[in-house]
């Protein structure tokens, strides 16, 4: 499990109000597997956090973010100031359950994505595929200066 | 000696407590007839009265916000026999935010998860003790109970769960186990001196932990480290959690383990009691398949030679029970500790194996911190080593690095160990209990999923081939 110092590297978490720990080590370990760097900052983690993380170890590919309470936007809803400020300027993936009741509708995902939240997941084990599609799009862009 | 001073307790909460005097004179008139002709017995009185039987105490979790439905619950709850009642404390006061737990009181007592101890006060504890036959305990989830405990002391309180360990990792994110340890280490020392004094507190440690999929030998790892800083302090009477894995060989090694590893490791005038939380992780739907659970619990419970039981509720998948179904919790929790179920006999030598490897892993768990200078320190060490873990914990100060499986047969076993420091003997015997399970080409998100969801794949499975009411 030990990765090479060229290794992929992830950020993850789980949301500010949230402290639902098992699906957070379950996807840490199936990342380490795969062979990522995975920086766990765990269960109610403010979104500073997560940027202050990528502030430390700004090689990372994308920030992660789990949320099974239902309360993902008001977790997130400091995200816009954060870019504006020029921070967490990484994919950020949120995975779980994003809002309160059994049904969603896509107007929960869309008040996600108005907040700047690139990806949302609701299976874990897609995590890697989308990584992998990210790294490719980035690899295909043209690269400037 | 430690009396409630000695807790370091803010002086706004100190200053509301009665004094020593008429705290230990308060527990000392409880075992005496009133002029209402009712005494109450200590926890540690019905625990005896339960290993007398072989018959496991039954108790239930419960607490509501507001202090009047409090003592119906209780009354309710008390209709259905449990030998002992629980004060389930709100979140809020676990994490000492006794503020916002007075103004939710006076706002909102149907928002609190349990029952603010702290805001109501000791006068209206008194006043739980007094309303029920039967001895309360006080169980929570904080990492430093100290004024929780204070005012529990204050109203008679005689049973009080947790310990450093347990009521930190699964609970808090970011308490250092140094604090806890130490927090918890001053209730055990006020315990210890009101065990001199002749008022024997019952301290339940919480070997449940993170209630998902945990190891045997980690939760009784765990609760040997606390009951060995417990004793230290002067706790005679040790209440030792086990959460029921469900696989009955496997839960019944364990629970005969506690008393074996007890008397290896404390003190012979140490009463240790081994106890069984009734399945505590992802719980069956339909009323059937979770009544099944439950019975099986209290059946795991009586041929384990548990004292006490935890009992569960069919409405546990959905949250919360309301009070008629926590009642029946108590019924099928006894009637499976029954003797209509005594003819059940299990297979002994496949016990005694397991309860051989169980107390060999513990052993080799808990050696190394025991041959440290400093306990607390060793325990410290253990945990930012690896030597020391809990899987799936809440906070950063274990690695959870263990990755616990489920065999064939549904008992748990560590795929991964971690840096758990594991003999060859007992990572071969782990991989070769492993080795025949699982469906292969499974990721490890699957399988753990699988595993996690075990009685409700079993309940999917029953009643794809039975159906169901659709109730609930």
């Amino acid at each position: 499990m030990n990765a090479s110092p060229g290794a992929r590297l992830v950020i993850l978490g789980v949301a500010e109000s949230d402290a639902h720990a098992v699906a957070n080590h379950l996807i840490g370990m199936q990342l380490r597997e795969q062979g990522f760097v995975v920086v766990n900052l765990g269960v109610c983690t403010p979104l500073s956090e997560f940027a202050d993380a990528l502030d430390l170890h700004p090689r990372a590919e994308a920030v992660l973010i789990g949320s099974l309470n239902g309360h993902a936007y008001q977790d997130l809803k400091g995200l816009p100031a954060l870019r504006a400020a020029g921070r967490l300027g990484r994919p950020v993936i949120v995975g779980g359950n994003i809002s309160v009741g059994s049904r969603k509708s896509s107007s929960d995902r869309r008040r996600l994505l108005d907040l700047g939240v690139d990806h949302i997941l609701t299976d874990a084990s897609r995590i890697v595929l989308l990584l992998d599609m990210l790294r490719a799009t980035k690899v295909a862009e043209p690269q400037h200066g | 000696m430690a009396d409630t001073d000695d807790l370091g307790l803010p002086s706004e909460i100190a200053a509301r407590l009665p004094g020593p005097r008429d705290t230990l004179a308060n527990f000392r008139a409880l075992r005496e007839f009133g002029a209402d002709r009712t005494s109450t017995p200590f926890v540690c009185d019905v625990l005896r009265e339960a290993e007398r039987t072989g018959r496991p105490a039954v108790q239930p979790r419960c607490g509501v916000g507001g202090h009047p439905e409090m003592l119906e619950l209780l009354r309710t709850l008390n209709e259905a026999g449990p030998a002992i009642l629980s004060v389930t404390v709100d979140s809020h006061t676990r994490l000492r935010r006794f503020d916002v737990a007075s103004t939710l009181l006076r706002t909102d007592p149907t928002g609190l998860n349990g029952y603010p101890l702290v805001a109501h006060g000791w006068q209206r504890v008194r006043e739980l003790i007094r309303s029920v036959p039967v001895p309360l305990e006080v169980r929570h989830g904080s990492p430093d109970p100290r004024e929780l405990f204070a005012v529990a002391m204050a109203a008679g309180i005689t049973s009080f769960e947790g310990g450093g360990i347990g009521y930190n990792l699964p609970y808090s994110k970011d308490v250092s186990l140094g604090h806890s340890l130490r927090a918890w280490q001053r209730v055990d020392a006020v315990c210890g001196t009101l065990a001199e004094a002749g008022v024997m507190i019952d301290r339940e440690l919480f070997g449940t932990l993170t209630a998902v999929l945990v190891p045997p030998s980690v939760s009784l790892a765990m609760t040997l480290l606390e009951g060995l800083a417990a004793v230290r302090e002067g706790v005679r009477c040790l209440s030792v959690s086990y959460p029921q894995g469900g696989e009955i060989h496997q839960d019944v090694a364990a629970l005969r383990a506690i008393r074996s590893l007890a008397a290896r490791y404390l003190d012979e005038d140490v009463e240790v009691y081994p106890v069984l939380h009734e399945f505590m992780g992802v719980f069956p739907r339909t009323p059937e398949f979770a009544g099944l659970l439950i019975l099986h619990g209290g059946l795991t419970a009586r041929l384990g030679g548990a004292t006490k039981v935890i009992s569960k509720t069919v409405q546990e998948a959905y949250g919360i029970p309301d009070a008629a179904v926590n009642a029946d919790g108590i019924r099928m929790t006894a009637l499976g500790a029954s003797e209509m179920l005594d003819f059940v006999r299990l297979d002994e030598d496949r016990i005694a194996e397991e309860q051989h490897w169980i107390e060999r892993e513990v052993t080799e768990i808990v050696e190394p911190v025991l041959g440290a200078p400093d306990l607390f320190a060793g325990i410290e060490a253990g945990f930012g080593e690896g030597t020391l873990d809990i899987p799936f914990s809440a906070s950063v100060h274990a690695r959870s690095h263990i990755v616990p499986r489920r065999d064939r047969s549904g008992a748990i076993r560590y795929a991964e160990c971690g840096g758990l420091p594991f003999s060859p003997a007992v990572r071969r015997r782990q991989a070769a209990c492993l080795e025949r399970s699982g469906a292969p080409g499974r990721t490890l998100l699957e399988a753990a999923d699988a595993d996690i969801h075990y009685f409700l794949e079993k309940e999917n499975v029953f009643t794809t081939a039975h159906g169901n009411r659709g109730n609930r």
